[in-house]
């Protein structure tokens, strides 16, 4: 028998039939507000800017990003670059091998979904297909639509279009961080020290 | 501390009771229709490009990982925390056959550099000061002989282990959740150590439990509100990743471990525990494990949960022993997100567990014997008083109790408490 065969029949001769199962877990009623995202996101050490008019966010985003960057690498994902308008960055090239991330100061994307109640935005494979660049960068920026803002996860993950359940999808909520010495919170664990979320409105 | 996180962090969600009793159901149901939930993820996931292994047991997983990792001649492997692998006990098994394992969740690092086990599941060095972690990275990472500063020494941890990273040839996880419905895992961090480990490497290796199958996405929502909550008082831990598919040009391994599970899928009385998420909120309660420590369990999971799992799935004389060191006052239960009644579980392990051992219970009419008399109980007492430096400090084969092999006696009053009161408080009236 193989390893599959003997889990399986264990598995079954041990179940039992009847347990039916409780049905979606409505909505709870929490703030779906910019305010209530940003108080959170900033708790979780993240900062949250804007709404900005889609005309303004460019030059508020780019500010911040050679702040950050001081000269270092900055590169954009495509998702983003549509919405900046610039053509003065580095766009991440399509083959780029995940290594080739490993100096980059500032990385953008765009975000799909927010979420208030966690300060969290939802990073589908379309908006940045390259996952390590989010993960090796110094200090990342998400762009999101306040459009796409919504109170709870049940309502974020069923706000996602079904192609993020066939590649990959991370909600990022703040930098990385870590309080395994002595229960001390310290940014910048194995992955980006900052995070800030720009929001606009279309 | 991390149990008053978790209450405030509670406070903030109207609905958690809901979703605690919707978390138990869920579970309950997908345990119920395990083999269909089992079949169906793995349907979903070979349709995404995921090649699926089953492991009966931890020697099986052992092997198949190392079967994985020597067909493509891999030696530098990135791990994160996977508590599963250290039921299996995964990174000696690599280790004895040359395969160089990194642990990278940070406290997993000083653990596997001290050479010692986890004695948290989510916290795994929370038994080790700021003065020995940095004594420990000037010894593995060079960093300065005193320097005790968390966040100047996580950054000497962020280099080396960042090389680590972009180095290594294959990355091994464990994943907090597998999604039937789409074939997805779910994999939790705050450090990131994971969506490193799994975006550079070529190769990803996940290696789970049977229990970590839920029915679908809108499931999935339900056990993230609960999860981190539970855990930290965080509302979420900062990267939550659905992985479905291989990365571009690699592959996506995913091994189902049974390990004992189906065991305790078969007991009435101990089903409920597989609906564990492995928060860590039980053990952050638990008046025992606060004061004994994790390692005094002896067992891969510690606390309330562990004694629960281990009489099952580590299933030795020590392992079936834990159910009896607990108080079974119920604040564990109290707090569970998925609402396993883990004093319950613990009551009905000793009633099912083999009763103490003889020796015990010669002991215990002994001292049933002496404290019905009084005065050989003073006579009794008295000679253990002049014992007590003998038998005080620690050594192999201190035949008081094997307890004090490794631990000292606190030192004794010099005089018994009758003999106080009648010296003190006594002589006042």
């Amino acid at each position: 028998m193989s390893g599959r065969d003997v889990v399986l029949a264990a598995v079954r001769r041990a179940t039992r039939t009847g347990v039916e199962h409780p049905g979606p877990h409505p909505a709870p009623p929490l703030p779906a507000d910019f305010a209530s995202f940003a108080a959170t996101l900033a708790v979780a050490g993240g900062e949250a800017h804007g709404p900005f008019a889609r005309a303004s966010l460019a030059d508020a985003v780019l500010a911040q990003a050679r702040g950050w960057a001081a000269g270092g690498r900055i590169v954009v994902e495509p998702s983003a670059l549509t919405l900046l308008g610039v053509t003065s960055i580095e766009i991440s090239a399509p083959d780029a091998a995940p290594h080739s991330f490993a100096d980059v100061a500032v990385a953008i994307a765009r975000g799909s979904v927010g979420v208030a109640e966690n300060g969290a935005v939802a990073v589908t494979g379309g908006d940045a297909p390259h996952r390590s660049l989010l993960l090796l960068a110094e200090r990342v920026i998400l762009l999101l639509d306040v459009a796409n803002l919504v109170g709870d996860l049940h309502s974020a993950i069923r706000a996602l279009p079904d192609s993020a359940w066939r590649a990959q999808l991370t909600f990022i909520s703040g930098p990385s961080k870590t309080a395994d010495i002595e229960q001390t919170l310290v940014h910048g664990a194995h992955g980006p020290r900052a995070l800030a979320v720009f929001a606009y409105r279309d | 501390m991390l149990r008053a996180k978790r209450d405030a962090a509670v406070a903030q969600v109207p609905d958690f009771e809901a979703l605690r009793t919707r978390a138990a159901a869920i579970k309950d149901h997908t345990l119920d229709q395990l083999g269909h939930y089992l079949e169906r993820f793995e349907k979903k996931a070979r349709a995404n490009g995921v090649v699926v292994h089953w492991a009966p047991d931890a020697r099986a997983l052992c092997e198949i990982v190392e079967t994985l990792l020597r067909e493509r001649g891999i030696r530098r492997v990135v791990k994160s925390k996977s508590m599963l692998t250290e039921e299996c006990g995964l990174n000696p098994w690599l280790e004895a056959r040359g395969i160089d394992v990194v642990d990278t969740d940070l406290g997993e690092r000083i653990v596997q550099l001290e050479g010692e086990a986890p004695s948290h599941i989510i916290v795994p060095a929370i038994h080790r000061t700021r003065a020995e972690v940095g004594a420990l990275f000037h010894r593995h990472m060079g960093s300065p002989a005193g320097e005790d500063d968390p966040e100047r020494l996580m950054a000497h941890a962020r280099v080396d282990l960042r090389a680590r990273f972009l180095a290594a040839d294959a990355g091994i996880t464990g994943a907090n959740f597998a999604i039937a419905e789409t074939g997805s895992l779910v994999i939790v961090t705050n450090e990131g150590n994971a969506d490193l480990g799994t975006s550079l490497p070529p190769l990803h290796i996940a290696c789970l439990g049977i229990e970590k199958l839920v029915p679908n996405v809108d499931d999935v929502a339900v056990f993230l509100r609960l999860l981190a909550r539970s855990a930290t008082g965080q509302p979420i831990s900062v990267y939550t990743s659905f992985l479905s598919a291989p990365r571009a040009g690699g592959e996506l391994h995913v091994v189902l471990v049974d390990n004992g599970r189906s065991a305790l899928l078969a007991s009435e009385s101990h089903r409920s525990a597989l609906r564990c998420i492995r928060c860590g909120a039980c053990l952050n309660t638990c008046p025992v494990y606060r004061r004994a420590g994790g390692h005094a369990y002896g067992v891969p999971v510690a606390g309330p949960i562990g004694a629960v799992l281990a009489p099952a799935i580590v299933a030795t004389a020590a392992a079936r022993s834990l159910p009896y060191a607990s108080s079974l006052c119920g604040s564990c239960t109290a707090v569970c997100p998925v609402r396993i009644d883990l004093h319950e579980q613990l009551l009905a392990w000793r009633r099912e567990a083999p009763a103490l051992p003889a020796s015990m219970w010669r002991g215990a009419r002994v001292a049933a014997f002496v404290m019905a008399r009084p005065r050989l109980y003073r006579v009794a007492t008295r000679i253990a008083r002049m014992l007590w430096p003998l038998l005080a400090r620690p050594f192999a084969g201190n035949p008081a109790t094997p307890w004090l092999a490794a631990r000292a006696l606190p030192e004794h009053p010099g005089a018994s408490f009758a003999e106080r009161w009648r010296a003190t408080r006594g002589a006042q009236r």
